[in-house]
This record gives structure tokens, sequence and C-alpha cells, in this order.
């Protein structure tokens, strides 16, 4: 039975392994060679060998370093966004209640959405002549005549809003599957011992909270912090790269300069920086199970 | 007891209230795409519509391209989840059911494959791709989407083919069936609900995919639809209204897979990435 059940392993899984060596490998180790190349194409057709020069250029370049900080901070923002919006739901959903039922389906729907209609929706709200919700902000003193989406110091704060408005659905399905998970012998057994409902939230809720929490930034951060569609489609990084995000850089070198290197070089730092996240992720993760 | 019966009330109100207002750029689509377009520039505010016109519908339609990029949007994501499924479905089966020496590793992979962003490999995909004489290509998209979608259905698919006791393979097995009949006259019928969702979360992937439609089908005939539905606020002088109605278009498909098959995919998609 063994070996033959190990072989059979194999074949089973050899589809999937073809398709991981393809599509996901052999690209990874094209682009680290990308990137040691100069490969402009305006000035040649194929890539020339260009050693570190690349990665010299990275270091030196201000404008991706200031892409950078603007990135850490748009996923901050739209993950602690996430997070609030997330649990105030879940805390809501999670009453025993006809209507929570139903409710958790709908609050799917922004996660659901295709981001190309979230972009374009927001557009519109924000639109300086025609969006309601510019016109209610208008009316509050809150901004100007120009949409949020224009305005250089305010449309990093939208698209963040924007980001974070689309995401929380994940996070709150997901806290509310922990909250679901909590005996209600618990919240019993305080209530008994004179625990008002804040201090239920603040001793049980909370701390039980903490890991699904931890996990659940990581993995949303990583979304942010890797994305692309909602900025490019809302502002494609402007105006005058007030929303140039890490990603959208990578797109421009790549598809409007026609840098390929450069794009591969840019590509390979931020999968470095992945190999870093993936490793805090892993070792999360083993912490809980042991735990 | 009614003390209790009217914070009960209260809660609802203030959670029914919190979600429409969290919801209000969605519904507010969904009206605006039955308004004419001069109550969406007139009467903004107007959650609902005063007077109800398919027109936005109809305009969307017939604009130059839609109805390729429907067809594209819809063989590329069927396409896409039949083979990310039947893929997924025979690595599903290998780590859940067969012992091998690189188990591990390629359990670890297909994690790290799920962990890859699009933008990371965006250059080299692409430029192979053109290589390759593939661009503007249904096969070079889903291609790429192999990458998108494979790794979370085999994530899940392994978790409802786990669920499925080892007594039923190996009674079968004594009974002469061979481990591809295990699979498909055992384990897949029992999973058979699961599979569809699977499929369907797949087929949602592809359709509203973005990034790599962008890079890749750059000619009018080879759209999908998120493309489409930008080419047309380029083309024209702004039409809301028609835009209105090709999100609505968009968001309709993935909406009802979604809520239909919501049951299969929030269990599998939280433990699969929550407990890794």
């Amino acid at each position: 039975m063994g070996s033959r059940r190990s072989a059979a392993g194999y074949l089973f899984f050899a589809p999937a392994l073809i398709v991981f060596l393809l599509v996901g490998l052999y690209p990874i180790l094209y682009q680290i060679y990308l990137s040691f190349t100069d490969w402009y194409l305006l000035r040649s057709l194929t890539p020339v060998w260009y050693g570190l020069d690349g990665y010299k250029r990275l270091l030196a370049d201000t404008v991706l370093w200031e892409s950078f900080l603007r990135t850490i901070i748009w996923t901050v923002g739209t993950v602690a966004l996430e997070f609030v919006i997330g649990l105030l739901f879940a805390l809501l959903l999670n009453r025993r209640s006809r209507i929570n039922a139903i409710l958790s389906g709908l609050i799917l729907l922004p996660w659901v959405a295709p981001s190309i209609v979230v972009a374009y929706t927001w557009r519109w709200l924000l639109d300086g002549q025609y969006g309601a919700l510019h016109q209610v902000l208008y009316q509050f003193g809150l901004v100007g005549e120009r949409s949020l989406l224009v305005d250089p110091s305010l449309a990093l704060l939208a698209v963040t809003a924007v980001s974070a408005w689309k995401g929380a659905p994940f996070m709150t399905i997901a806290l509310l599957a922990t909250l679901k998970s909590i005996p209600e012998e618990l919240y019993e057994a305080a209530a008994v011992d004179g625990a008002n409902l804040w201090n239920q939230f603040r001793f049980i809720t909370f701390p039980l909270l903490i890991p699904v929490s931890v996990v659940m930034s990581l993995i949303l951060g990583v979304l942010a912090f890797y994305s692309f569609d909602l900025v490019w489609i809302m502002t494609k990084g402007g105006p005058t790269d007030a929303t140039l995000l890490l990603g959208v850089y990578l797109f421009r070198q790549f598809f409007e300069r026609n840098e390929l290197s450069y794009a591969a070089t840019i590509g390979v730092a931020m999968l470095l920086l992945l190999l870093a996240f993936s490793s805090v992720y892993l070792g999360l993760l083993r912490k809980r199970q042991t735990a | 007891m009614t003390n209790k019966r009217f914070k009960n009330f209260a809660f609802d109100a203030a959670t029914i209230g919190l979600v429409l207002v969290y919801l209000f750029p969605i519904i507010w689509l969904y009206s605006a795409s039955l308004k004419p377009t001069t109550d969406i520039v007139g009467a903004p505010f107007d959650l609902l519509p005063r007077s109800v016109t398919l027109s936005n519908f109809t305009r969307m339609w017939n604009a130059v391209g839609f109805q390729d990029a429907l067809r594209n949007s819809l063989v590329v994501a069927l396409a896409t989840a039949v083979v990310v499924t039947s893929i997924a479905l025979l690595a599903a089966f290998s780590l859940s059911r067969f012992r091998y020496r690189l188990q591990g590793v390629f359990a670890t992979t297909i994690l790290a494959m799920q962990m890859l962003p699009g933008i990371v490999m965006v250059v080299p995909l692409i430029v192979i791709l053109r290589r390759m004489n593939l661009t503007d290509n249904i096969l070079g998209l889903m291609i790429t989407y192999l990458l998108l979608g494979l790794p979370v259905a085999v994530w899940m698919l392994k978790g409802y083919m786990d669920e499925i006791p080892p007594a039923l393979d190996e009674a079968a097995m004594i009974d002469g069936a061979t481990d591809w009949q295990v699979l498909t006259r055992i384990i897949i019928p029992l999973m058979a609900p699961a599979t569809v969702a699977v499929a369907a979360f797949t087929f949602m992937l592809a359709w509203g995919e973005y990034l790599f439609a962008l890079s890749l089908m750059t000619s009018t005939e080879s759209k999908t639809l998120p493309l489409a539905l930008q080419a047309a606020l380029g083309r024209y002088t702004i039409d809301w209204g028609m835009l209105t109605a090709g999100g609505v278009l968009i968001s309709i498909p993935p909406t009802i897979l979604f809520i239909y098959f919501q049951r299969y995919l929030l269990g599998g998609l939280t433990s699969g990435s929550v407990k890794g």
C-alpha cells in the first residue's frame, strides 16, 4: 500500500504543482533576473545585463521612498478603520435577533462588489459637480469647491477611507465568528459578579478578540500594502503624487514609462518585504497553535 | 420584560440604521441606475427614484464593446472556474488523503502562493505572456487567473474534504475501487455543494479582476467588463446614468453567487485565512 499511495499522492498534486512552477515560481525567478538588467523598451528590445545598478537607482529614488512612506500610512489607516468598523458591526450583529441574520449577509456587499464598481461609485459620490456626498461635505464646510479626490492634502485620506469601507466586511465576519464562539456562561458569571456591559467587554470580549484581530490585521494589511485597483481607478496616484502608492508607482514604471527592468526591481523589493510580512504571520500562527 | 423588549427594539433599529448608512453608496448606485439622467444630476439626494427608467441599461447594453466584453468576461470567468476547481480538487485530494515525503512542502507552496499579491507578479507574467503572443487573448488572461484562484480553492476544498471520514474511502477500496473512483464517485458527490461554491467563488474572482485584464487586454474586442466600463467613462462626456447601470450589471452576478453560497464560503474563507 505504502509506495503506491505515495506515488498516487504525487500524481494527484502534479497539475497544481505545474501551475505553481510555471505561473508562480518561474515568473518570480524571471523577475529577479530582470531586476539585474537594463530594459527600457524604447531603447532596446531585449534586456541587457546591468548588475546592481537598478538597486542603486531604487535606493536613491526619492519618489519611491515617498511612495513607500505613503503606502505605510495608507496601510495603517486602512487597517485601523477596518478594525473600528468591523468591531462595531461585529458587536451589533452578534446579538441574537432575527434581523441580524439578514444584515450579516447584506453587510458583505461592499466586499463582494468588484473594485471597478466601488471605485466609480465613490468617484461619483465625491464628484465636485454632481457628487451627493461632496455636496453634503461642502454644506458642512468640510471641503471646498473641489472634490476631495483632486485636493492634494485630502485625497489620500479619501482613498484610504474608501479602501477601508470595502475591506471592513472581511474584518466583521472574522470578529463575528469569534464572538459567536465565546461561551454565554462567561458573561453570565461576570454579570453575577456585578460586571456591567463595559467591563464585560473590556475583560472578556476584548481579550478574546485580540488573537483574531492581530491575524486579520496582518492579512488585511498585506492586502492594503499591495493594493492597486482602487487608487489607480480613482486618482491614478494623483493629484501631484498625493496618492502614489508603491503598487501604482510600479505600474507606472512598467506600463506608462516602459521601464520594465526598473519595475521588476521594485517588484523584487516588494516581494522581499512580503517575505518579512509572512514570516511574522507564520510566526504568529505557530504561536497560536502551540498556545 | 417590556423594558427588555424595548431594548431589543432599540438595538435592532440602531443596527439597521448603521448598516443602511454603511451600505448607502451601494443602495444609491442601484437607485441611480434606475433614474433618468435629469434626476441623477438634478436630484442626487433622492434615495428612491422619483420615476423609474431602464434607459440607462439599454444605453450601456448598446454602448460600443459592451456585449463583446460581457462575452469575454463570461468565457474567462467560466473557464477559470472549471479549470481551477478541477485542479484544486485533485490537489486537495492529494493533500487530504495521501501521506508522502514532500506533502508538507506542497502544502506550504500553496500557502505561499496564496500570499502572492498580483502587483508583484504583474511585470514578469505580462512580459512572458507578451513573448508568447498571448496578450489580447482569453487564454493568456486565464493563465494569470490560475495563480489568483488556485491557492484559495485548494485550501477551501481541502477543508471540506478533511471532514469526510477516510473510513468511507477505505470501505470503497476494499470493494476494489481505485483512487480515481474514490475521488469521483464518493468524495466529490458528498461535497458537491461545497465544490460548486468554490467554483462560484473562483468565477467571482475572475469576473471582477482588474489589474491583469488592464495589463493584458488592450484591444477593444478583447476587453472584459471592468475595462469596458472604464472605456465608457473615457469615451463619452461622462454619462453617470449609463455608468451606474454598468456598475449594477457587473455587480449582480458576484452578489447573487455570494449571497447564495455564503454559508459555504464564509466558513472556508475565515478558517482558511485565520487557521492557516
